[in-house]
């Protein structure tokens, strides 16, 4: 072992500007399938005739499918068809879809556990359909959600090191690097490497703990 | 791939997506092919040449994190190419490729060639073009100082042997040692990690790289000589003949003029 070569300044600039990269996909992809998810999660639940089941069929396939084959997928399988994506366009359209399937169903759920009877209430005060999902379930819902919406995105994080294998210059990637240099690097890399992770991923679980405890 | 269908659906839906976060600036776009000129004129067009080379293999492809600059075997081989063709060793552009991602991104036109320690096989011909051997590289196996294993013979059943994904040697050492378990590892420096706490007995890719593990820790040696000959080739796509010519053009000048050697020799140590 070799902790003081390991974490030269050099080292650890390098790990830092591989950590960049992994904040920045897991946050675009976080914020993008946010929004597909609630999309997706709210389509399958309002029961629409042909479009729900669409949705199901879609949300089922990539929530049951591995995240690796997805990232392969539009990394190897697009271009076959005509579509060329960058390394990091790549990583977060893989991201982006597997997630936006995961939280779908953390949304449907969320929306199935406000009693039916408020629904009711709403519609019989005459608020429409869309209005009720709006100002009375979604608020709700979405209360409850945040426990699992954070470690859904606390998983989306640790996953980006997946896109390792399409060698995107993430964390992960810049990890191997370094220990690449000299294999008595590896021990002190991997203990850095997992404070980063935990550190910033404790601070996520923080502030949903803060959400929750305002909204309450 | 019965599943396809729907998934691509909704990729579809999320692509749109994606193209605008390409377009708000941090994307890189691909290069475009497609016009009627061949590859060496495109590259001249370009005015630089895009090269597939490894970041993470010691003394061939390994990026310095202190300098942000690739260095090693190939690199030097790949900036002297472009020296030949573009006349400025300087007007060559890397981008990471692995041993899994290479000749997809070949094909896709995201790089002009390949110099990744690739061995040249016949299964891979039909794939890519490759040009003269520019090393030769020969399989061999690295054990512990004192390991009673001492050439191939000595891989029996129940004898564990480490090797990398999508290599040559992984394939070629269940063909030569059959009762031995072949464990393989994601890359290099994993697989010798592997083998120093004793997952494994011994390790086995190109001498070459092995080399290189014995300079970080010489309590490790070569054992048995070398037992297949891996020639390493520089590979473009399919159909590039003047490429290819060029390519080989400035390797037989490299080697004429002693450059090759010196490149070598600066790398490579065999004892």
């Amino acid at each position: 072992m070799d902790i003081a070569g390991a974490l030269s300044a050099d080292h650890l600039k390098f790990l830092a500007d591989g950590f960049m990269v992994t904040l920045y996909i897991a946050f675009i992809s976080i914020v993008l399938s946010f929004i597909v998810g609630i999309l997706l999660g709210t389509l399958r639940y309002a029961k629409i005739p042909v479009v729900s089941k669409i949705v199901a069929v879609i949300i089922e396939t990539i929530r049951n499918t591995p995240l690796l084959l997805i990232i392969f997928f539009t990394f190897f399988a697009l271009p076959e068809v005509g579509i060329k994506l960058s390394v990091t366009v790549a990583a977060i359209l893989a991201l982006t879809v597997f997630e936006s399937a995961m939280l779908a169903e953390i949304v449907r759920g969320g929306l199935n556990s406000i009693d039916k009877g408020q629904i009711e209430a709403a519609r019989s005060s005459g608020l429409t359909y869309i209005q009720t999902l709006w100002h009375i379930v979604m608020p709700q819902a979405l209360r409850r959600m945040i426990p699992p919406i954070v470690s859904q995105f606390i998983s989306l994080l640790k996953d980006t090191s997946l896109c390792v294998i399409i060698a995107l210059p993430e964390f992960m990637h810049n990890a191997q690097i370094i220990y690449a240099q000299n294999v008595n690097y590896i021990f002190p890399i991997f203990f850095v490497v997992a404070l980063m992770y935990f550190i910033v991923n404790y601070c996520l679980s923080l502030i949903a703990r803060r959400l929750e405890s305002k909204q309450a | 791939m019965f599943k396809s269908k729907s998934s691509k659906l909704a990729l579809i839906l999320f692509l749109a997506m994606s193209m605008l976060l390409a377009a708000c600036g941090k994307g890189e776009k691909a290069s475009t092919g497609g016009s009627s000129k061949n590859a060496l004129e495109q590259i001249k067009d370009k005015g630089k040449i895009v090269i597939g080379v490894k970041y993470d293999t010691r003394l061939f492809g390994l990026k310095n994190p202190t300098s942000g600059e690739v260095e090693g075997f190939d690199i030097d081989i790949s900036k002297e190419l472009a020296k030949a063709i573009l006349g400025d060793e300087k007007k060559v552009e890397f981008k990471e490729v692995t041993s899994k991602t290479r000749i997809p991104m070949l094909n896709n036109g995201d790089i002009d060639a390949i110099v990744a320690t690739m061995t040249i096989s016949e299964e891979r011909k039909k794939e890519v073009d490759f040009s003269d051997v520019y090393f030769m590289a020969g399989q061999s196996l690295l054990v512990k100082k004192g390991s009673p294993i001492k050439g191939l013979k000595d891989l029996k059943k129940g004898t564990k042997v480490l090797a990398v994904k999508g290599s040559t040697s992984a394939i070629n050492i269940r063909e030569k040692a059959p009762e031995a378990t072949v464990l393989e590892y994601e890359n290099y420096t994993e697989a010798f990690t592997a083998l120093k706490s004793g997952q494994g007995d011994a390790l086995t890719t190109d001498d070459a790289i092995l080399y290189g593990m014995v300079d970080q820790d010489p309590k490790y040696q070569l054992v048995g000589g070398t037992f297949t000959e891996e020639p390493y080739g520089i590979a473009v796509k399919k159909g590039n003949k003047e490429l290819v010519d060029a390519i080989n053009d400035a390797l037989k000048k490299m080697k004429e003029s002693g450059k090759y050697d010196e490149i070598k020799n600066k790398w490579i140590k065999t004892n």
